[in-house]
């Protein structure tokens, strides 16, 4: 049970990061440009826009992928339980 | 056919109807929905008229296996004492599985693989979001653009950063699901396209892989709505428990 629940865990995952990456980028460069038309400060929001979407797709990823689930954590738990014994 | 894989994406009204001015007319994406609905209630009125006993029949068995996995992510992710959110990540689950599965039927048609389907969920479940995060915290909740602990100096940078990537939140979810299932039909298309168009010797190669792609597909539609629910369990508990 343990093994199916590791390889949907990591297919989830796999299947979450990628597009959480571009949406984030393409959402920044979104928003720079609003801005942009708005201020009417053309190209520089947009260029900035696309920077932090970027920071913040990595952010997203890596708060994904460094976040374990409570139920694996409890056996990583145990398995080190038993190594001490 | 072999013409246009995206051809059968297209939608053209079945039923004309118009309620004052505002055009409702029925197309075969509706017709899916509503079938979609039917076989999520369906089944689970069928499992649960049967009447539940003690050593479970095989549509017991599934409902109960099924049921006791989304609470299990309900749990995780938003916490055990907050199950009042289980009925509502239990529909969003089934109703996409079930939409998901209909549209592998042949002649049938995939009805999260529009945008707006898919858009829809995902700002439904932004703002639903929203509400509870407001609710519970009050204006505490702006608290959610600051994680804890970071220096001083970066302040500035990553509020604009954590803004993004909260707002980034509905889109990536309505992207991946419609992305996902469009891509997958797509691909049967052209290889259903080349099995046509080809002499028969060469086009059984394509038909194969159909059938394998087929399976894939099958696996897609069950990951897929999957994940939108492990999504939409971690955005609801991340609201609640503020990081």
């Amino acid at each position: 049970m343990n093994k199916g629940n590791d390889f949907r865990q990591g297919l989830g995952m796999a299947m979450r990061v990628g597009v959480e990456m571009m949406v984030a980028t393409l959402m920044g460069a979104l928003m720079g440009f609003a801005l942009d038309e708005y201020l009417d400060t053309r190209p520089w929001l947009l260029l900035v826009g696309v920077l932090l979407g970027g920071a913040a797709g990595c952010l997203t990823v890596y708060r994904t992928v460094t976040s374990i689930p409570p139920a694996e954590a409890d056996d990583e738990h145990n398995r080190e339980d038993k190594k001490d014994i | 056919m072999a013409a246009n894989p995206l051809h059968h994406f297209e939608l053209h009204p079945i039923v004309h109807l118009s309620v004052a001015g505002v055009d409702l007319s029925l197309n075969k994406g509706i017709f899916i929905m509503w079938a979609g609905l039917a076989v999520t209630f369906g089944l689970f009125l069928l499992v649960g008229k049967s009447g539940l006993r003690l050593v479970p029949t095989k549509g017991q068995s599934i409902a109960e296996i099924s049921l006791l996995f989304l609470r299990g992510l309900v749990d995780d992710f938003i916490g055990k004492e907050e199950r009042k959110f289980f009925p509502f990540v239990a529909a969003l689950f089934f109703f996409i599985l079930s939409c998901n599965i209909i549209g592998l039927i042949p002649g049938s048609y995939t009805f999260t693989s529009q945008l707006v389907v898919t858009g829809t969920f995902a700002l439904f479940i932004f703002l639903m979001t929203l509400v509870i995060g407001f609710g519970r915290h009050g204006l505490r909740f702006f608290g959610i653009l600051l994680p804890a602990g970071i220096p001083k100096i970066l302040i500035p940078m990553m509020i604009p950063i954590e803004i993004i990537s909260m707002l980034a939140r509905p889109f990536s979810l309505a992207v991946r699901l419609f992305a996902n299932m469009t891509a997958g039909h797509t691909i049967l298309a052209v290889l259903f396209g080349m099995a046509v168009s080809l002499p028969w010797y060469i086009g059984v190669m394509p038909f194969g892989f159909t059938i394998a792609i087929n399976g894939l597909e099958l696996m897609v539609a069950f990951i897929q709505a999957y994940i939108f629910t492990t999504l939409t369990c971690f955005y609801i508990g991340d609201v609640i428990k503020m990081h």
